[in-house]
């Protein structure tokens, strides 16, 4: 079980993460979704204690992050975006190592480490360097070195990228497998990879939570959004100023051309006729006669895009792709 | 720690460079060894000791450079810093690790004092007392080496800088003896001091006001001390510089005094800088 109350997390003075707040029950996996630079990354690495945070709290199977930070990392699996990996060790040597460093007891390493590796199903790598170990099998020592010392929580930055087609399949189906055990949170920018694994997500954009469910939730919940497409005679400003005082109406944009003006009406519920009939009768009596009006639903991916990308607060955080590792 | 400790000490040994390294320094400690005891027939080992001195100003660097900065290139420190594993533990079995590898060649050199017995009279008490502080020099080169390396991700940089401050440390003596000039030069550097006291002090608080008074306070300290007795102040110029020699509280070894407060130097020297190693890992979390 995972806990985290008021999360922020800032690099100097850029919020990277900005007071977030989410419980993922035991046995639950939760996917963080959002672009690159949403603070994903920073996120991962406050919950595993490898950066603090500038604010809140993260409680791991009952053990805060910060003041108790052995007992918690003890219940800690975390497999970062790039793999940490000596590559001069073999294989087995690296998950022994690290089966030490997890303080797995000496007579019970070589059976976890052997559990592991045919987990993963790496068993045939066990003597290989890791130097010349490919992409995808990097990643499956990782995921073999965070589940050693079966910890209770499993944090995965970015589980499949890199990895090709059927290897991410594979990955998916392994993560379920992992979740049934496992408390898992993992990240993507791939929505229907988080759809598809996940029963919790958390829709992050620029540091904040923008929607939270599991993904048949959302979907219904998003997805009922729809778009108006409106063409008037009149003027872009008075149309615009005019169906932005209507109820229901999240975003407009406008175009005038030649005297007439093509609206996109973006609605937060489903437009039933009501809802259009309410936007042309107000047109109308602006002046703004409508002379055609046509509805578009928005499939979950653009409600995600839509939410990741135009309702941007501040939009000069793009540079918190690297996040936590490499800031300076 | 004692996982990293050994995962440090086949790193180090996993490619040539532990190897070629170990055998480079018990080279240069042989060949002295020849030329100053067997050829020229000096009893004494300690001289051979001091005269190999500036081969740590090559082996500690390069041993030193990968142990904090290749973690943080290759984010390995990932793994260790979320693992249930303190920083004290990690930076002592880093450390540890390291100052076993320097042990090793110190311990070949240490069979030189037994073959020169076989052919004479030698003093074992003083050549392995020399032989003990020599041991110690180096470990604390090594701490300094492994706070370096925590400084940065890049590995030639942190093999420089630690070179760079070895090096100074080597020439400090004769640093010492360029600067005996005058009071007033000494007060230069202290009132330099003092202003960097004060800028640090203005960062820390955020408060330019505070640094400020810092300064000024010591300054005004300053300006006393140099009307009423400028003398302390040149002589506590000297010790100051004196304390940098890292290389110089090891010569009382090799006339055969077995002298405490340079093992206390060296002792608090290596841990003052591991503790800083520690910090600065600790402080990444923060920032």
């Amino acid at each position: 079980m995972i806990q985290v109350e008021h999360l922020t997390r800032r690099y100097g003075s850029q919020i990277a993460v900005k007071d977030l707040s989410f419980t993922v029950p035991t046995g639950q996996i939760c996917g963080l979704l959002g672009p690159n630079g949403a603070g994903k990354t920073t996120t991962m690495n406050v919950l595993t204690g490898y950066l603090s945070a500038s604010e809140g709290r993260v409680i791991i199977s009952g053990h805060d992050i910060l003041e108790e930070p052995m007992e918690a990392r003890r219940q800690l699996g975390y497999l970062p975006e790039q793999p940490p990996l000596y590559p001069e060790m073999t294989v087995e040597e690296y998950l022994r190592f690290v089966a030490e460093l997890r303080r797995v007891p000496r007579a019970q390493r070589a059976e976890q480490v052997r559990k592991a590796m045919n987990r993963v199903a790496a068993a045939d790598m066990a003597h290989r360097l890791i130097r010349n170990l490919s992409k995808g099998y990097r990643q499956r020592v990782g995921l073999a070195a965070a589940l050693l010392g079966d910890p209770e929580v499993l944090i995965l930055d970015e589980p499949t990228v890199g990895l090709d087609p059927a290897q991410m399949i594979e990955f998916r189906a392994l993560i379920r497998q992992l979740g049934r055990k496992h408390t898992v949170i993992l990240s993507s920018h791939i929505l229907s990879e988080v759809s598809a694994v996940c029963d919790q997500v958390l829709i992050l954009s620029h540091g904040q939570l923008m929607a939270q469910g599991t993904p048949d939730q959302l979907a219904e919940q998003l997805a009922g959004r729809t778009r108006l497409r409106v063409l008037v005679l009149g003027e872009a400003e008075t149309a615009a100023r005019v169906v932005r005082g209507l109820e229901g109406v999240q975003e407009v944009r406008a175009e005038e051309e030649t005297g007439k003006t093509q609206l996109e009406i973006t609605l937060t519920t489903g437009a039933d006729q009501k809802q259009q009939a309410a936007v042309s009768l107000a047109l109308a009596a602006a002046g703004c006669a409508v002379l055609q009006m046509e509805t578009e639903a928005l499939s979950l991916e653009e409600v995600f895009l839509q939410l990741t990308e135009t309702d941007s607060p501040e939009p000069d955080e793009t540079d918190f792709e690297e996040e936590g590792g490499q800031q300076p | 720690m004692i996982a990293i400790f050994k995962r440090e000490w086949k790193s180090i040994f996993s490619g040539m460079l532990g190897y070629s390294l170990c055998a480079a320094y018990v080279l240069v400690g042989g060949l002295y060894f020849w030329v100053y005891n067997l050829l020229n027939l000096y009893p004494d080992f300690g001289y051979t000791l001091y005269s190999t001195t500036f081969a740590m100003l090559v082996f500690i660097p390069i041993l030193t450079m990968r142990s904090l900065a290749e973690e943080r290139r290759a984010r390995t420190d990932q793994l260790l810093l979320t693992a249930p594993v303190g920083v004290p533990s990690i930076i002592l079995g880093k450390y540890l690790a390291m100052a076993a590898v320097f042990t090793v060649p110190v311990a070949v050199l240490g069979l030189c004092p037994l073959v020169m017995r076989m052919y004479g009279t030698v003093s074992l008490a003083k050549a392995y007392g020399a032989l003990f502080g020599y041991w110690l020099l180096g470990c604390a080169g090594i701490a300094i080496g492994l706070f370096l390396s925590g400084l940065t991700e890049n590995t030639i940089l942190a093999a420089l800088s630690t070179f760079g401050v070895l090096l100074l440390s080597y020439l400090m003596p004769g640093i010492q003896t360029l600067f005996t000039v005058g009071s007033l030069l000494a007060l230069g550097v202290f009132g330099l001091l003092a202003a960097l006291a004060g800028l640090l002090a203005g960062i820390r608080s955020r408060s330019l006001t505070f640094g400020m008074l810092v300064f000024l306070a010591l300054c005004m300290a300053l300006g006393l001390l140099y009307g009423l007795q400028s003398a302390a102040l040149t002589s506590a110029f000297s010790v100051l510089l004196g304390a940098l020699g890292l290389f110089t509280p090891f010569e009382s070894f090799i006339y055969g005094i077995f002298s405490i407060p340079a093992v206390l130097y060296y002792v608090s020297i290596a841990a003052l800088f591991l503790f800083l190693a520690g910090q600065g890992l600790e402080k990444r979390r923060w920032n």
